[in-house]
């Protein structure tokens, strides 16, 4: 964990503060467009936010929040209760949103989903790579950094408040996106939903801050053996297997648990994990919080 | 009971009305009177989004009272307005006091704590329960959403003095020794039920069962 100071809150748009949080003891950990990190509340609750600062400042990290309509908890302490000066930690940055190298890019954001794109954004159009954004949004008065992303990027910048002109014509994006365009989406599962449509998946990235709705299997009873502690833990039908964990003294680190945010990533040796998460989990890794197992035992590297 | 617990009185404390105890304690300040309010404000808002903790009284129709604590990371209560308050209910014993009391008499009475704050906020209403998915959802914790919640109609809001908490030493680290002075939940439960099992063997289950919080 780093420990920041809440230096300011701003009023990017309606409903959205933005919090700028200066390393309390030096310079911050370096990160990379796509990365974000967990804030931990003072009311217990830790949430992920993606970083939509600029990278080579090493001094502060730059956050947005939506008050969010049904909030558990985070956003909701965030809007209400944080005032400027407090001391909060964050942790190391983490990407699951990587900015592959590409000839040009497409960025497509919906809403809030704007805070992993600007720091792409910021780093495609800074080495000369061709680029655009369609940034699609309720209202103007609802979508943070509309105004400044249009000011520095000009005409590569597309606003589109959807109550007024209807949702952006991916349709005609698709048919007029060059052979070598990688196109990268983070928004509300609507938008994720028809870029996955529209658009052919090799060349196409997407950040989800909800899982999508999926229908599994039901969930069977596997065991775990755990190649370093040598303990083997058996994982009910009704358990997760992060908690399975915890519950035997074996703590992983959680965030989402909801299989978004890749902070309960664990190392499997032997199996066939069963993967349900959204981050999309790399050869030889899991996300404890919602996969689980297709054979009747996993290793792993706990 | 042996003879050596027994109270020394061997009749019953008397017992004084209401004008004698008036008598005794004098008339309270208007001003505390004043302090009684009927809605959440700014200040008593700010308060229950940091309280992890409050104890919860109900009675029957018969007047029957009883008192449970209810906890959860701070601001677990939900302010759903200024005039309404939502609990969730975790799992538990399943015994049901709270909800069942709730049916035959609304009233409810809160005390709600925040670790470090001698001052405790008292919330009385009315109360029943309630399935709302749009109240549930807000209280989803580990990827588990309560099945029901109690929903508190606010008709009295008021922050309660320091002083109890201030005599009983309630957040001084050094008083957590006590706690060291009591039997254990296994010595407690192998005396009451007469069972002849290795108290810490009952003990080891029952941590178990406490790592699974929801």
């Amino acid at each position: 964990m780093q420990l920041t100071i809440l230096d300011r809150i701003d009023r990017p748009a309606e409903d959205v503060v933005a919090l700028i949080l200066r390393g309390a003891h030096g310079p911050l950990a370096p990160w990379e467009p796509g990365a974000h990190v967990d804030l931990a509340l003072p009311n217990w609750l830790t949430r992920q936010y993606s970083l939509c600062g600029d990278p080579r400042d090493r001094e502060r990290y730059r956050i947005a929040v939506r008050h969010e309509r049904l909030s558990r908890g985070g956003s909701d302490y965030v809007h209400r209760y944080l005032r400027e000066g407090r001391t909060l930690e964050v942790s190391l940055p983490r990407n699951t949103f990587r900015l592959v190298p590409a000839p040009s890019y497409l960025f497509l954001a919906g809403g809030i989903g704007i805070t992993a794109i600007v720091p792409m954004l910021r780093a495609a159009a800074g080495a000369g790579v061709p680029c655009s954004l369609v940034y699609a949004g309720r209202t103007y008065a609802s979508m943070p950094f509309a105004g400044e992303l249009r000011a520095a990027y000009g005409d590569r910048v597309t606003i589109v408040a959807t109550g007024h002109d209807g949702r952006p014509d991916l349709a005609a994006l698709a048919a007029g996106l060059a052979p070598e365009t990688v196109v990268y989406c983070c928004g509300p599962a609507s938008l994720l939903a028809d870029c996955e449509a529209v658009f052919p998946a090799e060349r196409l990235h997407v950040e989800r801050f909800r899982p999508q709705p999926r229908t599994f299997g039901p969930d069977t009873a596997f065991d775990v053996a755990c190649a370093r502690s040598g303990r083997t833990v058996p994982v009910p039908a009704d358990e997760s297997l992060l908690d399975a964990l915890n519950h035997a003294g074996l703590p992983v680190p959680a965030g989402c648990r909801e299989g978004v945010c890749g902070s309960c990533e664990v190392t499997v040796l032997e199996g066939e994990p069963e993967h349900r998460d959204d981050v999309g989990a790399a050869p030889g890794r899991m996300y404890a919080c919602v996969s689980r197992s297709r054979s009747p035992r996993l290793v792993l590297d706990l | 009971m042996t003879r050596q617990n027994a109270p020394v009185a061997e009749r019953r404390p008397r017992r004084v009305s209401m004008e004698q105890v008036r008598e005794r304690l004098g008339e309270p300040d208007a001003m505390i009177k004043s302090k009684i309010q009927d809605h959440i404000g700014e200040h008593t808002r700010r308060f229950i989004a940091h309280s992890p903790f409050l104890t919860m009284a109900t009675a029957d129709a018969s007047g029957r009272a009883d008192c449970s604590p209810r906890g959860d990371y701070p601001g677990f209560v939900k302010v759903l307005d200024e005039h309404l308050l939502a609990i969730p209910d975790r799992p538990g014993n399943r015994i049901a006091d709270s909800f069942r009391n709730l049916a035959e008499n609304d009233g409810i009475g809160l005390l709600f704590f925040v670790p470090g704050s001698r001052e405790t906020l008292r919330v009385n209403g009315r109360a029943y329960a309630t399935d709302e998915p749009d109240v549930l959802a807000r209280m989803q914790t580990e990827a588990r959403t309560p099945e029901l919640a109690i929903a508190v109609d606010v008709e009295e809001v008021y922050f309660h003095c320091g002083r109890a908490l201030i005599r009983s030493r309630l957040w001084d680290p050094a008083g957590q020794a006590l706690a060291g002075e009591l039997p254990t939940l296994g010595e407690m439960a192998v005396a009451q039920f007469g069972l002849d099992v290795d108290p810490r063997l009952l003990e080891a289950r029952l941590e178990e069962g406490y790592r699974k919080l929801y």
